[in-house]
């Protein structure tokens, strides 16, 4: 090796020794700190909060489109199952929380509004059941029986119930509204939530800002507030599920339409002497968009009907199911209804 | 002091500035786990219109405070007139910038008395 050659290596071991000594103390020692995190990179308990708020701003202005973005910009998996989640923690919490009815009408909403198209399977879990009769239904009536220690969610009001200052940002129907996200846009009633990845202002929609152009969108917002109408609905099959994993005797309800579509937000009553609850269909999107389930007292007769009319089924009390050695354990009703 | 040591250490000086520009600029710690008060301020300002809109409906003075806290800031209102700042941005709505305002008022005003739930 020259005298040249060891000169320019000695250089080469200077820049490499130097950049070594940045890099740790950019990356480690002193790493840059700014305020300009997303709401991706909240922390679970932040990003719950950040849900809730999002569910709690939806059951005010009823505008699904916004809450839809503001929930993709969660970067979740699954947004609507992250929601249904986080909608049935709350409840096992507390079931008259203003937050768990927020968060359970926006899942309704959103299952709704995915309930023409079944995009999750309906049945998820390894802990499906058996059933003490044959399924006599379509062969989508697949039966869940996921142990349920809590009752579903729990609404005494329609979503249009909360919908006070709806009128002021967006009608009822379907309305069409023209979005361009570019700095000169004006206001749009169906604007999705003005938050970005980076300082400047982006619209959440697309999470990508280019000044230089102006990209026109062509909004269609989609309200589905309305739970569809029970009538609708008959009974088609009635059977007894017994399933040792279930924990506690259950009412099971699935609701599915004319293609054999589950039906997500259908509201159920549920009563007995003394009392009456309501529940809706498509908050368990692990067990499908058109289940539901109840948790029954195994001392108490109910009655179960479809909420705007229908067939009311009678006399349902708790499953009492012995298993192959001879223990006895909870099962459940399971109820189908169908959109003729 | 040679010219080759002055040459060595200079080497080493601009390789700590290509490192520190590096690991700061070009390709900065990523934070997981980040608290609401983190957020850059256009989420920031959505936070604070999401609290604004609730407010709108259920008029719940003390869930709201409760709400913008989490942002960690000096105080509510100061957190709301820096999203009344933001929202002057071109995309939020005059309805946005309305219920920001409403809000403001709330705070400003204390929401003593007919506002409280359960007053």
């Amino acid at each position: 090796m020259t005298g040249k050659e060891r000169g320019s290596l000695y250089l080469l071991t200077g820049l490499v020794v130097g950049l070594a000594l940045g890099l740790l103390y950019a990356w480690v020692i002193q790493p840059v700190r700014t305020a300009q995190s997303t709401p991706a990179t909240l922390k679970s308990a932040d990003k719950d909060r950040y849900r809730a708020l999002i569910a709690a701003a939806y059951a005010a202005n009823g505008d699904l489109l916004r809450a839809k973005a503001r929930l993709e910009l969660l970067k979740d998996a699954d947004p609507y199952n992250a929601l249904a989640e986080q909608a049935q923690r709350a409840l096992e919490e507390d079931q008259d929380s203003k937050q768990a009815r927020a968060l359970g009408l926006l899942v309704v909403a959103i299952g709704q509004e995915n309930g023409s198209t079944p995009i999750l399977p309906l049945i998820s879990s390894p802990q499906i059941g058996i059933n003490e009769t044959s399924t006599t239904g379509s062969p989508e009536a697949v039966q869940p029986t996921r142990a349920r220690s809590k009752p579903a969610l729990i609404l005494t009001a329609s979503p249009a119930s909360t919908m006070t200052r709806a009128a002021s940002t967006s009608s009822e129907s379907t309305t069409t509204a023209v979005e361009t996200p570019a700095p000169t846009s004006g206001s749009t009633a169906t604007q999705p939530p003005p938050a970005s990845e980076t300082p400047q202002f982006t619209p959440a929609l697309t999470q990508t800002f280019t000044p230089t152009s102006s990209p026109t969108a062509v909004i269609l917002s989609t309200r589905t507030n309305t739970p569809t109408p029970g009538a609708q609905f008959v009974l088609e099959n009635q059977e007894r599920v017994c399933d040792q994993v279930l924990s506690d005797p259950l009412l099971q309800v699935q609701v599915t339409g004319t293609q054999g579509q589950p039906v997500p937000g259908v509201e159920i009553v549920v009563s007995w002497p003394g009392g009456e609850e309501h529940f809706y269909t498509g908050l368990k999107p692990e067990l499908g968009l058109g289940y539901a389930d109840y948790t029954i007292s195994s001392d108490e007769t109910y009655s179960l009907r479809l909420a705007e009319g229908g067939q009311t089924v009678n006399g349902l009390s708790a499953v009492d199911c012995e298993g192959s050695n001879g223990e006895r354990y909870w099962g459940a009703w399971l109820l189908t209804f169908v959109e003729p | 002091m040679s010219s080759r040591w002055l040459r060595f250490i200079l080497v080493i000086l601009i390789g700590v500035a290509a490192g520190l520009y590096y690991g700061w600029v070009v390709d900065p710690v990523q934070y997981l786990d980040t608290d609401l008060s983190d957020l850059s301020p256009d989420y920031k300002t959505d936070y604070v219109l999401m609290t604004a809109e609730a407010y709108s409906a259920e008029r719940d003075f003390d869930l709201a405070a409760q709400r913008l806290a989490a942002l960690n800031g000096a105080s509510p209102q100061a957190i709301i007139q820096e999203a009344i700042l933001f929202a002057e941005n071109p995309g939020y709505t005059d309805t946005d910038r309305a219920l920001l305002r409403d809000l403001n008022r709330a705070f400003q005003n204390g929401e003593v008395g007919e506002n409280r739930p359960g007053s």
